[in-house]
């Protein structure tokens, strides 16, 4: 469809815009001017919560009290946004700031497989560190937005979402509706990365008050909400032990996770998304003996937590990866060599932490790494560069991620509302085209190439005839969106299976088949190097030089799989090195403009090197796996590791994203006076 | 209390009356229905928004309507679809922005050379490409 959601011609359509608490927690009182409250509002919560997860629903509009700053608590329309604007700021609430509330725990997920304690008994060495990973926002770069419309029963919903078909049954349910009188429709969306697989209040505000005022409603967000009323992610605290002999192998790990995900849960992830994800990531693509983690999602008052490229494996990732290169360091072994000794070396396999392990071959990715950076040549370089007094350091990560999830998987997470199933519609219209629908939705992945050469393929088309139409609930068969890397594993995996029943019917004019699949989690898997120079004055960080081999089962577009990677690792480098939604102690946000916010910009990403390696997983259809998180989840730990490598010589350890200049000398600081005062206790 | 401007959009004449705190952005996307330049922050940061005025980039969400009264505005439906195709791109919402400040460095006297380029368009916010594409197809426009 042409044009993003702003661009949309809606006449006669009504502005909103929010009234939202500047208080992480207060009570609210008294609202004076002309705005609709909760109670006007009158919407449902979404119902949230399966196996585990406690219900906590992210309300509508604020309801008695505002837990973060930015949460709705009003809405306000005029014809114009300005005017709407206005309107908002003239409105009083009257706020009584309350203490914070205790935390609550919403989800825990605990691993305990294999002989950890006696493992750690008797292990050699024993190492214990806490990793932090920053709060951070997916920040596409357009904001949110939805277009309401309620005409003759039925109301039509344009929404710059990932999730067309959730977002018909959430705000089904939350204004009591029959999923068939809403038809949910999705113009060009200017990013995604998590953020938009979110049913989110505004969008059900929009709905009720067009069913209400009978008039179209839009909302367009501006970045000041986008930064501190979308969705966050990634606030975790892990603290990881690990057991390891004098060789660098390690025996088993034990860690402790803490997700803050802020002050509600979302749908229709739930607040289970991070822990979930991340406990089972930990040392995944490495061998163990033993296995045990808990990890645990408790609220806070700051925005809820949701779906940001690569979710909880990032955290997982990034404190396994550090972990590898402090045992390295500790050892005096090179960080590729340990990596070596502990890889994973039979695939399938089904990890500690119940990874079940399609295909890969974890060595030949580190040999790919080792041959192609010529790895050797640039440990000389870096022994140069420090001899001149330069801060030059080599970051590597070994990881798997998971992609293409299924209903099962979403079951024992807790997570109800999210069907895990992907659909093709196939029809062969009067004219003899194929129209291929799909449960999936573009957004800005580019799929349609791929979807339309295998359906050549398969068919024995001449090019040409082939239209893809996504994004419209009314027409496409019912799935679960574009996320988790679904688009080359369960969507394909569809389309193939649809294609499969309309040539049975030689595709006559008239056909019209749907086949839905409930796919299985295949894996994915990737080595990464980084390399990073940290500025000796400034200590600003900069990537030199990035390497991704990459193995996304076999390669269905190559020119696709290269630019997830290339993107990825661009987000991911930025998630290490600038992004962080930082609070103040007081729950004021202090990240709430783009000169707060930082993110890459084109000076800050080198070319990034992609190899790729193929092992075609047995389970999907096309033996092809998902490649949109793997660039993010990769450079957490390689950009990382090479931060914290150039700057090892100082004796600093970082150990808190983002490895930005201030932590770094920070870090130094800290290296600097432990010295100082270890040579004062033995000078004394 | 509205102010009675003139100006010249992609070629063509514009005169009316807007209010005094109206963007540039907004008269031309609301008003003139150019809606091919995209707001992404309206606070000046990531670039989306960017036109030529008079040939020089400008931040359409920062500049009034009224400052552009009597000027030359080209907007990326003035320019060609050529400069960087939208294929370059994957959600392609910060094309138009890259494409006027491109416009803008090729028409700068002596043209800047290839190896400035990314510090030259550290004005503009992609999170979608790592910026490679959008480097190397201007790149080939440029001296080494």
């Amino acid at each position: 469809m042409p044009g993003y959601l702003a661009d949309l011609r809606a006449p006669g359509a009504l502005e909103l815009a929010f009234v939202r608490s500047p208080f992480a927690h207060a009570l609210i009182g008294k609202i004076s001017g002309p705005a609709v409250t909760a109670t006007e509002l009158g919407v449902g919560d979404l119902r949230l919560g399966g196996h585990g997860v406690a219900p906590w629903p992210w309300p509508a509009l604020a309801r008695g009290e505002a837990r973060f700053v930015g949460e709705a608590v009003a809405v306000v329309w005029a014809e114009t946004r300005a005017e709407a604007e206005d309107l908002a700021e003239s409105v009083e609430v009257e706020f009584e700031p309350l203490e914070p509330e205790a935390p609550r725990r919403l989800f825990e997920r605990t691993i305990d497989a294999g002989a950890v304690d006696v493992c750690f008994q008797r292990a050699e060495h024993v190492l214990e560190r806490t990793f932090s990973c920053a709060r951070q926002t997916p920040l596409p770069l357009e904001t949110r937005g939805v277009l309401a419309h309620f005409e003759a029963g039925r109301l039509t919903l344009w929404s710059s979402t990932q999730i067309p078909h959730i977002l018909r049954r959430g705000v089904a349910q939350a204004l009591e509706l029959e999923e068939t009188a809403i038809r949910v429709l999705v113009p060009e969306v200017g990013g995604g990365f998590g953020l938009k697989a979110h049913v989110f209040p505004e969008e059900l505000v929009a709905a009720q008050l067009a069913r209400r005022l009978g008039r179209p409603v839009r909302w367009i967000e501006d970045r000041r909400e986008n930064l501190l009323a979308s969705v966050h992610a990634h606030d975790n605290e892990v603290l990881m032990r690990a057991a390891f002999g004098a060789d660098g192998r390690v025996l088993a790990v034990e860690a402790d996770l803490r997700c803050d995900v802020g002050a509600y849960s979302v749908y229709p992830f739930s607040a289970s998304l991070e822990p979930a994800t991340a406990a089972s990531a930990i040392f995944a693509a490495y061998d163990l003996q033993g296995l045990r983690v808990s990890a645990r999602a408790v609220t806070s008052h700051r925005c809820p937590v949701g779906a940001y490229r690569g979710v909880g494996t990032n955290t997982a990732v990034y404190a396994t990866e550090r972990m590898l290169d402090l045992i390295a360091g500790h050892l005096g072994l090179d960080p590729l060599e340990v990596r070596r000794r502990n890889a994973l070396r039979h695939l399938p396999c089904t990890t500690l932490g119940g990874r079940e392990l399609d295909s890969g071959d974890y060595l030949e990715l580190l040999r790919r790494v080792e041959s192609v950076s010529g790895y050797e040549a640039l440990r000389r370089e870096q022994a140069e560069a420090r001899r001149q007094g330069k801060l030059f350091g080599i970051g590597l990560a070994l990881f798997n991620e998971h992609s293409g999830t299924g209903q099962s998987e979403y079951r024992s997470r807790g997570i109800e509302e999210v069907s895990g199933l992907d659909a093709c519609r196939v029809r062969v219209t009067a004219e003899g085209r194929i129209v291929i629908h799909t449960s999936s939705v573009e957004i800005g992945q580019n799929h349609a190439p791929a979807y339309r050469r295998l359906t050549e393929r398969m068919l024995g088309l001449e090019p040409g005839r082939v239209d893809i139409h996504e994004g419209d609930t009314d027409v496409c068969p019912p799935g679960t969106g574009a996320f988790v890397s679904r688009g080359a594993v369960g969507v394909l995996d569809a389309i193939a299976g649809a294609l499969r029943l309309a040539g049975k019917q030689d595709l006559a004019p008239g056909t019209d088949v749907t086949c839905s699949i409930d796919p299985k989690q295949v894996f994915p898997s990737g080595a990464h190097l980084a390399v990073v120079e940290v500025d000796a004055v400034t200590f600003v960080p900069r990537l030199k030089r990035y390497l991704a081999v990459e193995d996304c089962g076999n390669v269905i577009d190559q020119r696709t799989v290269s630019e997830q990677i290339r993107g990825g690792v661009a987000m991911g480098a930025g998630k290490v090195l600038l992004e962080e939604s930082a609070y103040g102690e007081d729950g004021q946000p202090l990240a709430a403009t783009l000169l707060d916010y930082l993110v890459p910009v084109a000076a800050d990403i080198p070319r990034i090197e992609i190899e790729h390696l193929v092992s075609p997983s047995p389970i999907s259809a096309q033996g092809s796996k998902g490649v949109g998180e793997a660039g993010t989840i990769g450079a957490f730990g390689a950009v990382a590791n090479a931060v914290a490598d150039a700057v090892a010589p100082l004796g600093a350890e970082l150990l808190e994203l983002p490895y930005g200049p201030q932590r770094i000398f920070a870090a130094i600081q800290l290296a600097t006076t432990s010295k100082q005062k270890k040579g004062r206790r033995l000078g004394g | 209390m509205n102010v009675e401007i003139s100006l010249a959009v992609n070629g063509r004449e514009w005169a009316g009356e807007v209010e005094p705190r109206l963007t540039l952005a907004d008269l031309l996307r609301d008003h003139l229905a150019l809606t091919g330049t995209h707001l992404g922050c309206e606070h000046g940061v990531c670039g989306a928004c960017t036109v030529l005025l008079d040939g020089q980039a400008a931040r359409s969400c920062l500049t009034l309507a009224v400052q552009a009264d009597g000027r030359q505005v080209t907007t990326v439906e003035g320019l060609s679809e050529d400069l960087l195709p939208r294929e370059l791109f994957q959600c392609g919402f910060c094309r138009s922005g890259f494409v006027c400040s491109a416009e803008a460095l090729l028409r700068r006297e002596p043209l800047p050379r290839a190896v400035e380029l990314p510090e030259l368009l550290a004005g503009n916010i992609c999170r979608c490409t790592g910026y490679e594409p959008i480097l190397d197809a201007l790149s080939a426009r440029l001296p080494g």
